[in-house]
C-alpha cells in the first residue's frame, strides 16, 4: 500500500549536509493505524513529507498505492496529493481570510468537482467534525481544537485514501488532543489509512503500530495487537 | 528611544532593499513631477515687482468697433492708441506714469571692425525707469524734459553696454543708430522681471529689450512700430501721422499711485476724458475703462499658459497615484508583520511607541522620497528648459521657497500615505495574531 | 479559472489593500488615456501641411541702414542674383513668413461698407514668382503677371486690383461656390477697396499656427519697401544648406548699406512654432511611460509582498493538492479582478478628467476608442507584472506546509 524501500533524503545547505532520512524502511498497510515517534529532529517530518508527496527525496523506491511516484511530474504529484492523500498538520494551516466552508472547499477545487458535489462533501465534512453550524466562520473566530477540527475536515472531504498528520495535537491540550484523537480512529476505522507523528507516547499507544525513529531510521517497530486493550491500559494509567 | 526607533526603521527598510527603493523612486518620481511643473508654475504667477505690484495700474480704454467688441465678452482693447498715450501723457494727472511701446534701430558701433547690428528698443517716458524700479549700472534714465524735447537720448541695457563699450562706464559717448547719434544718459544693470509684467503682448518671458529711448522719437523719427498693431478701422491716408491718429492700439499705458485708492480718482478722470474724446466723434461704444494692478492684469493676459497648468494638474495626478502606490506597498509590508508586532505588543510595547517606529519608518521613506525630487525637479527643470528654450527664460531654477516645499511636500504626503497603515498594523491586538499565524 | 468565487471573498478581506490598487489602477487609466489624448490632438495639429516645400526653402531679412539705402533697386536687385544662383527654384520677396508667428492679417467682405461678414485672412506679398517659391499649387486661375507688380510703402492704404486666395480662403467668403468657381468674384479689403480674385491655390497656412482661420491666406501681387524685407527661396531637393551660405555671402557682397540677418530654414521655423506642442508632447509621454512603470512596479511589489505573506499558505494549497498552474492561476485571477475593478472606476473618472479638459482648456472630446484600448493595455500590463511574483509563488515547496510555524 504505502511501501518505502531504502529512502535516503539529504538537505544540502551552504554549509551542511543532512542526513534526514537514510535507509528509510518501512511498509504501511492498508487500514493501518502508525504512529510514529522518535526524538526532535530524527527525521518524522521528513518521512511524512516524502510520504505525502511534499518532497522528493534522493535514493530508494517509494510506492504508493502499487505506483512507483519516482519520476513523476509535479503535477501528476499533486493530483496524487489530491486524489489520495489528506494532510493535517500540527499549526493547522487554514487559510485565515476564507471562512471554514471555503477552507474545506479548497482541496475539492482542485479536484475540480461541480458546485453540487463539493457543497454535499463540504457540509458531510464538517458534519462528521461536529461544526457544521459554523460553516461560515473565519478560522479566527474558532478554538484551536475546532480548527484542528476544520483541517480534519479538509482532509476528509475529499475522501482520501491516506490521511498523514504532523503532530495534530501539538497544538491542543489533553482533553482536546483526545477528542482530535478520537476522531482520526473513527476515520481509521472507517477503512481510511494513517499515518500520524506524535511526541506523546499514550497517543501512540493508541495506534495499531508504532514505529520509532532515530537518525533517520527506523529503529523500532511495535505492534499493539489489540487497541481497545490499549485503551483499556492507558485508562488505567490515567 | 528615538534612536532605536530609526534603527529598526532603518533595519526594516534595509532588509526589503528593493521595495524600499521602489517606494522611495515612486515618492521621489512624484515630487520631481509635481516640483517641476509647481515650480513653472509659480515662476509664471511670480509677482515681477512686489513692494508696489499694487500701486502699478495698466490702463485700457474702449476705442474699438461699435459692432464687435475687442474680444468676447466686451473685452476692452489690450493697448491705447497713440491718441490716448500722448493726451494721457499731457493730462499727467497720476503720481507717475508712462505710455511705451516696441521698436527696432539699427545700431553703428564706432569701431569698424564691429558689424552694424538690429537692436530691439522700447520706446517710453522718463517715468518708466523710477516707476518700474530699473537699476542703473551708470547714469540714470533721462527726463522728462528730455521727453518734450525729443531729445536724442539712450539709455542701454548691461549687454549691449557690454557689446558697443566693453562694459564701460559709456554715459555721455554717443551712439550711432541709423545715421543719428544719441546720447548715452544712462546703462541698466542686470534686469529680467518675470514675467516681463510691462509689456505682455509678445511673449510674457521674454527678455527686455535691448534699449530705451523716448517715445516722443517716435512722432519726430516716424520709429515702426514692431510689437502688436490692431486697427479696427482702415487708417485713413499713407502718411505716418494719419497712422497715429488713427484708432490702431499699439501702445502700452502704466501709471503708478501713491496709494492704491487713488484708481478711483483716475478712473473718474479717464470716463472723463472718453467723455469728452466722444464729444469728438470717437469711442463709439459705450465707456469702459479698465484700470489693472500688476497681478490682475497678469491674471487677465493669462500669463500662465494653459499648457503648464494643464502639465501642473497632470503632475499633481501623477504625485497621487505615486502615493497611492506608496500607501499599498506600505500597507501590504505593515500587515506582513503583524505577528512581530503582537509579540512586540505582547512584551509591553505601547501602541504609541509602536505607532511611532511606524512612522518614523515611513517618515524616512518620504524624506529620501523628497530629496531624489529634489534631484528630480532639478533635472526636470533642466529638460522643460531644454524642450521650450527661449519661450520660457529664467523660469526653470528652483528657489529656496520651492526647495522647502518639495521636501515639506515629500514628508508631509509620506506621513499622511504611512497613517493608515501604520494605525492598520497598531490595532492588532497583543494575543490574538499569536494564535492563528 | 474555478477559483473565482473564493479569491473574491479573500479579496474581500483585505478590501483596503485590494482597493488602493484599484485606485491606483483607475487614476493610471485616467492620465494615460487624456495624455495620450493630448498627444494625439497636438500631433493632429502639427500634422496640418503648411502647403510648402519645406525641406528645401529658407528665407533671410535684409534690413538697410545707411542714407544711401535704396530699397527699390537693392530688391530687384537681391531677387535678380538670389533666382540666378545655380540650384535655386526660385525667390520671391515676402512679408511675412508662414508658421513664424508674426505676419499681417486684414478683414475681408464680399460687399463693400463696413457691414456684413469680415472675413480675416492672412496677407502675404509676393510677387509672380511666389507662387513657384513656395511651392503652392495654383489650382485655378492665373498667377499674377510681372507687370502687374507693384510696389508698397510702409504707410499705404490703397490695395492692388487683383488677389490669389487659398481655396479654404474662397470656402470661407463663398460658402456656396467650389472654390475654382469664386475666380472673377471680387473681395472688398479695408471697407471699400475692391480686390479681383484671379486665382486659387490648394493650400497656405497663415504666420499663426494656433489661429482658427489658419488655412485663410490671401497673396497679393506687391513688393513691399519697408526699409527690412524677407526674401523667401525654394531650392532644388539636397541644395539648401549649401545654398542657404552662398545666397548671405552673395548678399553681403552687395556693399549696399545693409544688414542681413534672421537666416533661417523653413523645417527651424516649423520646430520653433511647435515647439511648445512639441514640448507638451514630450513631457505627456514621459508621464505615460513613468506611470506606466510605477504601477506595473507597484503591482509587482504588492504581489511580491503578498506571496512573502502568504508563503505557508501557498505551501497548504499545494499539499492540498494545487498544481504551481494553479497557485498562478490564483494571483493572476486575484489581479484581473483587482485590474477590473480599477478599470471600471477609470473608464468613469478618464470620462470625467476629459470633460474637464473640454471645459477648462477647449479639448476636443476624447474618442471612446481610447478607452478600450487603454483597459486591454493596463490588463496585459497587470497580468505581466504579476507573473514574475505569481512563477515565484508557483514554485514555493508544499513542504513548507509542515515546516514553518
Ligand atoms: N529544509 C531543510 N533544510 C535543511 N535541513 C533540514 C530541512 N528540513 C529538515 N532539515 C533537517 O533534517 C533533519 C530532520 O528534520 P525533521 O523535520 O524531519 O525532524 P523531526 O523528526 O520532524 O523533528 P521534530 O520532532 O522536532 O519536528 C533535521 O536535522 C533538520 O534540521
Ligand atoms: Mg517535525
Amino acid at each position: 500500500m504505502l511501501k518505502m524501500n531504502n529512502i535516503s533524503k539529504v538537505f544540502r545547505t551552504d554549509v551542511v549536509e543532512t542526513h534526514a532520512l537514510r535507509d528509510f524502511t518501512l511498509h504501511v498497510e492498508e487500514g493501518d493505524f502508525v504512529a510514529v515517534t522518535g526524538p526532535s529532529g530524527s527525521g518524522k517530518t521528513t518521512f511524512l513529507n516524502v510520504a505525502g508527496l511534499l518532497e522528493t527525496f534522493d535514493d530508494g523506491d517509494y510506492l504508493l498505492d502499487g505506483q512507483s511516484v519516482k519520476g513523476l511530474s509535479d503535477s501528476q504529484l499533486a493530483r496524487l496529493r489530491n486524489e489520495k492523500i489528506g494532510f493535517i498538520f500540527q499549526s493547522f494551516n487554514l487559510l485565515p481570510d476564507l471562512n471554514l466552508f471555503d477552507n474545506v472547499d479548497v482541496p475539492l477545487r482542485y479536484r475540480r468537482f461541480n458546485a453540487a458535489e463539493r457543497k454535499r462533501r463540504i457540509e458531510e465534512a464538517l458534519e462528521v467534525v461536529g461544526l457544521a453550524s459554523r460553516m461560515r466562520h473565519l478560522p479566527s473566530q474558532l478554538s484551536g481544537g475546532q480548527q484542528q477540527r476544520v483541517a480534519i475536515a479538509r482532509a476528509l472531504a475529499g475522501q482520501p485514501r491516506f490521511l498523514l498528520a504532523d503532530e495534530p495535537t501539538g497544538n491542543l491540550d489533553t482533553q482536546m488532543a483526545n477528542s482530535v484523537m478520537d476522531l482520526l480512529e473513527q476515520i481509521n476505522k472507517e477503512g481510511t489509512t494513517v499515518v500520524m507523528v506524535t511526541h506523546d507516547p499514550l497517543l501512540a499507544q493508541r495506534a495499531q503500530r508504532n514505529i520509532f525513529v532515530r537518525d533517520g531510521r527506523v529503529s523500532e517497530v511495535t505492534s499493539n495487537a489489540d487497541a481497545s486493550e490499549l485503551l483499556h491500559k492507558t485508562a488505567q494509567v490515567g | 528611544m528615538f534612536i532605536y526607533y530609526l534603527r529598526l526603521a532603518m533595519l526594516s527598510l534595509r532588509k526589503n532593499i528593493l521595495l524600499t527603493s521602489l517606494m522611495i523612486t515612486a515618492i521621489g518620481l512624484g515630487i520631481g513631477a509635481a516640483m517641476t511643473t509647481i515650480t513653472v508654475n509659480y515662476l509664471m504667477s511670480a509677482d515681477p515687482i512686489p513692494h508696489k505690484s499694487d500701486r502699478l495700474f495698466y490702463v485700457q480704454l474702449d476705442n474699438w468697433d461699435p459692432n464687435s467688441p475687442y474680444q468676447e465678452p466686451n473685452e476692452p482693447p489690450d493697448q491705447v492708441t497713440w491718441l490716448e498715450a500722448t493726451n494721457l501723457m499731457a493730462a499727467g494727472k497720476a503720481f507717475r506714469q508712462s505710455a511705451m511701446g516696441q521698436s527696432t534701430l539699427i545700431v553703428e558701433p564706432n569701431r569698424p571692425e564691429q558689424k552694424p547690428f538690429v537692436t530691439r528698443v522700447r520706446m517710453a517716458y522718463a517715468d518708466f525707469f523710477p516707476m518700474f524700479d530699473v537699476p542703473f549700472l551708470y547714469g540714470s534714465g533721462w527726463t522728462a524734459n528730455d521727453d518734450l524735447d525729443r531729445r536724442l537720448v539712450v539709455v542701454l541695457s548691461k549687454a549691449t553696454n557690454d557689446e558697443v563699450f566693453g562694459g564701460v562706464n559709456s554715459v555721455g559717448e554717443n551712439l550711432v543708430m541709423e545715421g543719428r547719434s544719441y546720447q548715452v544718459v544712462g546703462v541698466l544693470d542686470d534686469w529680467h522681471p518675470r514675467p516681463k509684467f510691462f509689456d505682455l503682448s509678445t511673449g510674457a518671458f521674454n527678455l527686455p529689450e535691448d534699449l530705451y529711448v523716448p517715445y516722443s522719437l517716435k512722432e519726430s523719427l516716424e520709429l515702426p512700430s514692431t510689437g502688436n498693431n490692431n486697427c479696427w478701422q482702415p487708417v485713413s491716408e499713407d502718411t505716418f501721422q494719419a497712422f497715429l491718429q488713427s484708432e490702431c492700439v499699439n501702445s502700452q499705458f502704466w501709471v503708478e499711485f501713491e496709494d492704491p485708492d487713488d484708481q478711483y480718482e483716475y478712473l473718474a478722470f479717464l470716463d472723463n476724458y472718453v467723455a469728452e474724446q466722444k464729444k469728438l466723434g470717437r469711442f463709439p461704444r459705450e465707456t469702459n475703462n479698465r484700470l489693472s494692478n500688476v497681478m490682475d492684469w497678469m491674471e487677465n493676459q493669462e500669463v500662465v499658459a494653459e499648457d503648464a497648468r494643464m502639465m501642473m494638474y497632470m503632475a499633481l495626478m501623477f504625485l497621487i497615484v505615486c502615493l497611492l502606490n506608496t500607501v499599498a506597498l506600505l500597507l501590504a509590508k505593515f500587515i506582513g508583520r503583524t505577528g512581530e508586532i503582537a509579540l512586540r505588543r505582547a512584551v509591553g510595547a505601547s501602541r504609541r511607541t509602536l505607532f511611532a517606529q511606524h512612522l518614523i519608518e515611513a517618515g524616512l521613506i518620504g524624506a529620501a522620497g523628497g530629496l531624489l525630487g529634489l534631484i528630480l525637479a532639478w533635472l526636470g527643470l533642466k529638460g522643460i528648459n531644454g524642450l521650450y528654450g527661449d519661450q520660457i527664460n529664467g523660469l526653470t531654477s528652483l528657489d529656496p521657497n520651492m526647495i522647502a516645499l518639495a521636501i515639506g511636500l515629500a514628508v508631509i504626503s509620506t506621513i499622511l500615505a504611512g497613517l493608515y497603515p501604520t494605525w492598520r498594523a497598531c490595532s492588532v491586538p497583543p494575543a490574538g495574531q499569536l494564535k492563528t499565524q | 479559472m474555478n477559483q473565482i468565487g473564493p479569491i473574491f471573498r479573500a479579496l474581500l478581506r483585505n478590501k483596503v489593500g485590494a482597493f488602493l490598487l484599484a485606485l491606483q489602477i483607475a487614476l493610471t487609466m485616467t492620465i494615460i488615456v487624456n495624455a495620450i489624448h493630448m498627444i494625439e490632438n497636438r500631433s493632429s495639429l502639427m500634422a496640418r501641411p503648411s502647403g510648402l516645400d519645406e525641406a528645401n526653402q529658407f528665407y533671410l531679412t535684409s534690413s538697410g541702414y545707411r542714407d544711401d539705402f535704396n530699397e527699390q533697386l537693392v530688391i530687384e536687385q537681391d531677387l535678380r542674383l538670389l533666382r540666378q544662383l545655380p540650384g535655386v527654384i526660385n525667390a520671391t520677396q515676402i512679408n511675412a513668413i508662414p508658421l513664424s508667428g508674426g505676419g499681417w492679417s486684414m478683414g475681408l467682405r464680399t460687399a463693400p461698407g463696413q457691414d456684413g461678414l469680415n472675413t480675416g485672412v492672412a496677407i502675404y506679398f509676393v510677387d509672380e514668382n511666389g507662387i513657384e517659391a513656395l511651392d503652392v499649387e495654383l489650382i485655378a486661375g492665373n498667377n499674377f503677371s510681372t507687370s502687374e507688380i507693384s510696389y508698397r510703402e510702409a504707410n499705404a492704404v490703397e490695395w492692388p486690383q487683383n488677389a490669389i486666395i487659398t481655396a479654404a480662403t474662397a470656402k470661407e467668403l463663398f460658402p456656396d461656390l467650389e472654390p475654382a468657381q469664386t475666380v472673377g468674384k471680387t473681395g472688398y479689403i479695408s471697407g471699400d477697396e475692391p480686390l479681383t480674385i484671379i486665382g486659387i491655390i490648394d493650400q497656405l497656412q497663415a504666420p499663426w499656427n494656433g489661429w482658427s482661420g489658419v488655412e485663410r491666406v490671401m497673396l497679393v501681387p506687391q513688393r513691399t519697401l519697408f526699409g527690412s524685407s524677407r526674401y523667401f527661396i525654394r531650392t532644388e531637393p539636397g541644395q539648401r544648406d549649401r545654398i542657404m551660405k552662398e545666397a548671405e555671402e552673395l548678399l553681403l557682397r552687395q556693399d549696399a548699406g545693409r544688414l542681413v540677418r534672421n537666416v533661417r530654414t523653413m523645417t527651424e521655423t516649423r520646430e520653433d512654432s511647435y515647439r511648445g506642442h512639441q514640448a507638451l508632447q514630450t513631457v505627456l509621454w514621459i508621464t505615460v511611460v513613468l506611470l506606466t512603470i510605477i504601477t506595473a512596479l507597484g503591482i509587482v511589489g504588492m504581489v511580491t509582498f503578498n506571496v512573502n505573506r502568504r508563503r505557508k499558505q501557498i505551501g497548504t494549497r499545494r499539499a492540498l493538492g494545487a498544481s504551481r498552474g494553479d497557485i498562478m492561476g490564483y494571483f493572476m485571477i486575484e489581479n484581473f479582478m483587482v485590474t477590473s475593478f480599477g478599470l471600471l472606476l477609470g473608464l468613469g473618472s478618464s470620462i470625467a478628467l476629459n470633460i474637464w479638459l473640454v471645459d477648462a482648456f477647449n479639448l476636443p472630446r476624447i474618442g471612446w476608442h481610447y478607452l478600450p484600448i487603454a483597459m486591454v493595455i493596463l490588463w496585459l500590463l497587470g497580468q505581466l507584472a504579476v507573473f514574475g511574483p505569481a512563477r515565484r509563488a508557483a514554485g514555493i515547496s508544499p513542504a513548507l506546509a509542515t515546516r514553518t510555524t
